[in-house]
Formats: C-alpha cells, sequence, structure tokens
C-alpha cells in the first residue's frame, strides 16, 4: 500500500468534514454576499480535487524506516508527551533534567555523563529563563518559595 | 531626497544601544545556527519568536533580531559546507560543490573568507536593490484594492507550487492546509465560531507561534531522530584564512550577476536562497563554458556564485513582506506572522505611518552584515569550533527552548501538547515528501486572503467578475498564467 494513498485518502474524508461543517454553519446574520461558509467550502472542494488527483497518481514510497529508527522516534515522542506533561506540575527544572538526560543519551551519550549535562542545563537556564528574561517559567515542585 | 530622510530615522532606530545588541546577537545566532547541519534559519526565528515576544521587545527590536538570524544563518551555512561537506541549511547545498573541494585541496581559509566577501556583496548588493524599489512597490501597492491583492496571493501561491519542490500538487496540498488551519477560531465578519470543536484554546484561532515551532522544530527533532548515526564528521584543517585581491577581481562580475539573480529571485513570492544559489551556480557554470571543467572541482567561482546569490535573496524576500505583506520564503513568513502578533500590518501603508520598523529594520541590516562580515573574517575560528558541537549537548537545548518558548506565551500545557501533536503531523508530510514552507505560508496569509476575497465580492455585491477589473489585475492574473505554464514551456523547448 502506498503511503501516499493513505494519506491522500485520510485528508479526503477530512476535506468532506470540513465541508459538511462549513455547511452546517449557524450564521444569524451576515452583511456580506460571501460569508464565513464559503471560504472553507471552496477550499475543501480544491483539497478534495488534489486527495482525489494524488491517489490516482501517488508518488512511490521513499520512506523506508527500520525498527531501531522507529523505535527511536516512538521514544522522543514519548519523552515529548511526558515533558508536556511534567513541565508545568513538575516544574522547569525537574521536568528538564529528566527529558533533557534522555535526549541526550539518544543521541549517544552515556547515561551519567547525559544526566549532568541535563542538571546543568536546566538549572543554569532556569535563573537565565525566569531571572534574567523574566519569563514565565513554571517553578513546581522545587524552589516552589523561590 | 526623501530615501536619505527615511534611511536616516532608519539608522536612528538600528543605532540604539539595545537594538545594536540585537542585531549584533542575531547575526551571531544566525551563524552558528546556519553553520549546524540540521537546524536552518527557519527554525532559529521560529525557536527564537515567541522567546522574543514573550520578553516584551517592541516589534522593531524583535524584527531586527529575527531578521539578524535570518541572513545570518545565510553566512553561517556556508561553513560547513566548506568544512564538512554538509550543507548547513538549504541556501548552502551549492556551496559543497566547489567550497568542499577547495578545503580538500587545503585551501579551507581562502574559501571560507572568499564566500563571506561574496556573501557581504550580495547581502549589501541587494540591500540597496531593496533601498531604491521599496519606496517605488509601496507607491503601486498603495493603490491595489482587495481583487488586486487576492491575485497577488494567488500569485504567490503558484509560484511556489511549480518552483518548489517535486510534485505542484503536494504544495498546493500544503497550502490549502494551511488555509484551512486559517479559518479556525472567531470569524471576524459575524462573529461565529468555525471548526473550534468545542476547545476554548481554539476560539482565538490556532496560535501562529504553536503551529510554526510545532511542525518546524518539534518535527526536525524527531527528523534528527532518525538520521543520527554515531559518526565523528572530520573537520578539515582551516589554515590561513584571507581574500586576494586577486580573487576578487577574478569573480567581480560572478559576484554581481548573482546578486541580481538572487535578488530577484529572493523577490519572486515562495522562492528563496535555494532555488537562488542553483540558479545562480548553473548560470555561472554556463557563462564560464569552455573554461568549465575546473567547475565542481573548486573553483573560485562556483564558490562565489551560490553565497552571493543566496544572500541576495534572503534580502530580497524581505521586500515583498514589507512593502506587500506577501512574503518572499519559508522564513519571512514566520516573520511577517511575528509582524501580526505585534498588531504590526505590513503593507504599502508601514514604510510612511511606521517608518521606524520598515526603515529601521534596513538599516539593521546594513549594520548587521558589516558585523557580519567581522564575525564571518577574523572570527571565523569560533564558528568553526562550535561546529563540533555534539548533537547530544544540542538536542536537549533545542527541546527546552521550544517548550520555554511555547508555554510562556500563554501558560497553559495545552498548547505544549498542540504543539507536539503538530509536530507528528509536520513530520509525515516531511516523510512524504510535502515542504512545510507552503502550509506556513498558507497559515500567515490565510486571513488577509478571505478578508480580501470577501470585501472585493461585498463591494460588486457577490458578482466575482470584479477579480478581473482593471489594469494591475489583468497584468497580475497574466503573471499568474505565465508562473502556471512557464515550466511546462521551458521543458518544450529544450527538446
Amino acid at each position: 500500500m502506498l503511503y501516499d494513498r493513505i494519506f491522500a485518502g485520510a485528508l479526503l474524508v477530512l476535506s468532506g468534514l470540513i465541508a459538511w461543517t462549513a455547511f452546517h454553519f449557524d450564521v444569524p446574520f451576515q452583511y456580506e454576499p460571501l460569508g464565513p461558509k464559503a471560504f472553507p467550502i471552496i477550499l475543501s472542494i480544491m483539497l478534495a480535487a488534489c486527495c482525489i488527483w494524488l491517489i490516482a497518481k501517488p508518488d512511490k514510497n521513499a520512506w523506508h524506516p527500520n525498527k531501531e529508527v522507529l523505535t527511536k522516534i516512538i521514544i522522543g515522542l514519548v519523552i515529548m508527551v511526558v515533558y508536556a506533561a511534567l513541565f508545568e506540575e513538575a516544574g522547569f527544572i525537574i521536568a528538564t533534567t529528566i527529558v533533557g538526560a534522555i535526549f541526550s543519551w539518544l543521541f549517544g551519550e552515556k547515561p551519567l555523563k547525559a544526566f549532568l549535562y541535563a542538571l546543568a542545563l536546566s538549572v543554569i537556564s532556569y535563573f537565565l529563563l525566569a531571572d534574567l528574561m523574566e519569563l514565565n517559567v513554571p517553578t513546581g515542585l522545587l524552589l516552589g518559595d523561590l | 531626497m526623501d530615501i536619505l530622510h527615511y534611511l536616516s530615522i532608519g539608522f536612528s532606530v538600528a543605532l540604539t544601544p539595545l537594538n545594536l545588541g540585537l542585531v549584533l546577537a542575531g547575526c551571531f545566532i544566525g551563524t552558528l545556527i546556519g553553520s549546524l547541519p540540521g537546524i536552518g534559519p527557519i527554525n532559529g526565528v521560529a525557536i527564537l519568536l515567541p522567546l522574543a515576544y514573550s520578553v516584551g521587545l517592541p516589534p522593531e527590536s524583535a524584527l531586527i533580531l529575527l531578521a539578524g538570524v535570518y541572513y545570518g544563518a545565510e553566512y553561517g551555512g556556508r561553513i560547513s559546507s566548506i568544512l564538512l561537506n554538509v550543507p548547513g541549511d538549504a541556501g548552502a547545498i551549492m556551496t559543497t560543490l566547489d567550497g568542499y573541494p577547495m578545503a580538500k585541496r587545503g585551501e579551507a581559509g581562502r574559501a571560507l573568507a572568499l564566500s563571506a566577501v561574496s556573501s557581504f556583496f550580495g547581502s549589501i548588493g541587494a540591500l540597496l536593490l531593496m533601498v531604491i524599489f521599496a519606496p517605488l512597490l509601496s507607491k503601486l501597492a498603495i493603490q491595489f484594492g482587495p481583487s488586486e491583492y487576492v491575485w497577488l496571493m494567488i500569485f504567490a501561491f503558484t509560484c511556489l507550487a511549480t518552483m518548489v519542490g517535486k510534485r505542484p500538487i503536494k504544495t498546493v496540498v500544503g497550502v490549502v492546509i494551511g488555509l484551512l488551519f486559517a479559518t479556525v477560531g472567531i470569524d471576524s465578519g459575524t462573529g461565529i465560531l468555525r471548526f473550534t470543536m468545542d476547545i476554548p484554546n481554539l476560539f482565538d484561532g490556532v496560535d501562529f507561534l504553536v503551529v510554526v515551532i510545532g511542525m518546524f522544530a518539534i518535527s526536525e527533532v524527531l527528523v534528527l531522530l532518525e538520521s543520527w548515526a554515531r559518526n565523528d564528521l572530520k573537520l578539515t584543517p582551516v589554515g590561513k584564512s584571507f581574500v586576494s585581491f586577486a580573487d576578487l577581481m577574478a569573480v567581480k562580475w560572478v559576484v554581481l550577476r548573482s546578486t541580481l539573480s538572487g535578488f530577484l529571485i529572493g523577490v519572486l513570492p515562495g522562492t528563496g536562497a535555494s532555488i537562488a544559489s542553483a540558479v545562480a551556480y548553473g548560470t555561472e557554470k554556463r557563462f564560464a563554458e569552455g573554461h568549465d571543467d575546473k567547475f565542481g572541482e573548486g573553483d573560485i567561482r562556483g564558490l562565489a556564485a551560490p553565497e552571493a546569490a543566496n544572500n541576495a535573496a534572503a534580502a530580497g524576500s524581505m521586500l515583498p513582506m514589507l512593502t506587500l505583506g506577501i512574503p518572499g520564503s519559508g522564513t519571512t513568513a514566520i516573520l511577517l506572522g511575528a509582524l501580526l502578533m505585534f498588531n504590526v500590518t505590513p503593507g504599502p501603508l508601514l514604510f510612511e505611518q511606521q517608518p521606524n520598523i520598515a526603515w529601521g529594520l534596513i538599516a539593521s541590516m546594513f549594520v548587521g552584515n558589516i558585523a557580519l562580515l567581522v564575525l564571518n573574517l577574523p572570527m571565523i575560528g569560533v564558528f568553526v569550533r562550535l561546529l563540533s558541537i555534539k548533537q547530544s549537548y544540542l538536542v536537549p537545548v533545542i527541546v527546552m527552548l521550544t517548550f520555554v518558548g511555547i508555554y510562556s506565551i500563554h501558560g497553559d500545557s495545552f498548547d505544549l501538547f498542540f504543539m507536539i501533536v503538530l509536530g507528528i503531523f509536520a513530520f509525515i508530510l516531511r516523510k512524504l515528501g510535502f515542504s512545510l514552507a507552503p502550509v506556513i505560508l498558507g497559515l500567515v496569509l490565510g486571513e488577509v486572503l478571505e478578508e480580501n476575497l470577501r470585501r472585493a465580492l461585498s463591494i460588486s455585491g457577490g458578482d466575482w467578475s470584479i477579480l478581473l477589473n482593471g489594469t494591475m489585475t489583468y497584468v497580475l492574473a497574466f503573471a499568474t498564467a505565465a508562473a502556471l505554464f512557464a515550466p511546462k514551456l521551458l521543458k518544450i523547448l529544450k527538446k
């Protein structure tokens, strides 16, 4: 099965959904001839036409990931999701140390060195970002009173 | 002289201590980002944008910083092209062809120096052209009505589709996806909610920054994860770095031609530095016919041409962005989005009503290019050393900055998850051979396109013929048709 066909098929379904949703917008009043429905409907028709073309004439699959690569990408994704979940709750320093260490390790660093690097990175960055640049960086569990 | 008057306003903005510091920082970061393979200018600008926004920089200062990163990266891209045979960014691909052979011959210093000077002249040449043409173009554009803007955008998308990537149809899909993203949120005309799926975070529309960072930075991390392999790249020793007068004289016409063509290609919407450098290299090879046996083996003409062209294109792509509000490349699309975030609407009025922004940026680019010449000639050693930063140190920093940047906008974890989802989507797009620049162009132009289309049709009372009404609309429609069929005609002519 060609990836292009799967993807274009999914987009085709999506374009149908978009057109259907747009068609059923509840517009109580409108001062201009075109209104809020027309533009999305035109776009969904264009998208659908392109998708049908792509289904008819797909490219060959150019992506051949092996198991190792796929595992790495999935690990990367999972730790980014973990980062997003921890960011506010656990705070910047803890979250960045954990996630930074795993990323550093994924790119070939030895575990201990990766951990130390991520720890230093997160502590230094915290003070740079929060104090010097006065950004909204969550403190979380550690340093709650600072 | 109006131009001199405005330029003096520009320099008074660009030379304040804050802006001077920012232009230097931007150029330094840009050169660094450009030289590191993997992260290109688009990612650099994307990652820095939310930080610049949250820190509360005034719009002209933010733009000066981000633009510095953009053109700085066009300088930096050549460093790894020459030393490692790995282009630092897309605009530097052609630089590997003659730059790396020179380095292998032990002339890395000569190659780095000559390409820095070519980059400098390319940039300055394009900037001078911009100073001349920006007021003219904005005078023309001030007469544009909604129909003209609709055509202008269709023209931009057509150029993008026919000139970028192998499959035009995939570019069109990308543009339409971007345009659809732009329709999410409250409709400004009627106040109804569109495609928000009852998620309150989407009522204001899809946040531009979340889309840009998700699609570029997050997907880039995934690509890096995929392509990373444990290999220690061997740096070629730089040797003595010098520019000889004889070298400069040998390439002066090459640089001039490449600057002109690079500028023009940069101005064309949708086509940026990578196409400009390829065209310049091809042209010079043809010009040298008969004496071109050295091309590809370390000919200085083949080194100077793409470097002058990609820098000229970077400056050139700012022209339509500032005067028309139509970005000339993916990175300028992000700069345009940045301006819109600061409630500054680029367009013909920008030059008259907010000269501190438009002319401040232009003046800062003169300053920045001089700074870049200094960074890239006597201080080149610093960047060469930074080139050996390991990915294991770099990637955690990228991931951290993207998360901090996005979180600092609204302080809401929803944006972080949404960013990751968009990153996965963009990764799939990239793997299937779609490029991401069209999506971003669609996203920034979507609202303007719809607004102008609706305005045009309310003027005409729903009559679509208003789109072909007046000389300028004919010209733009013809240009669109030309952009659509030119590649096919060229193919037939070649046979």
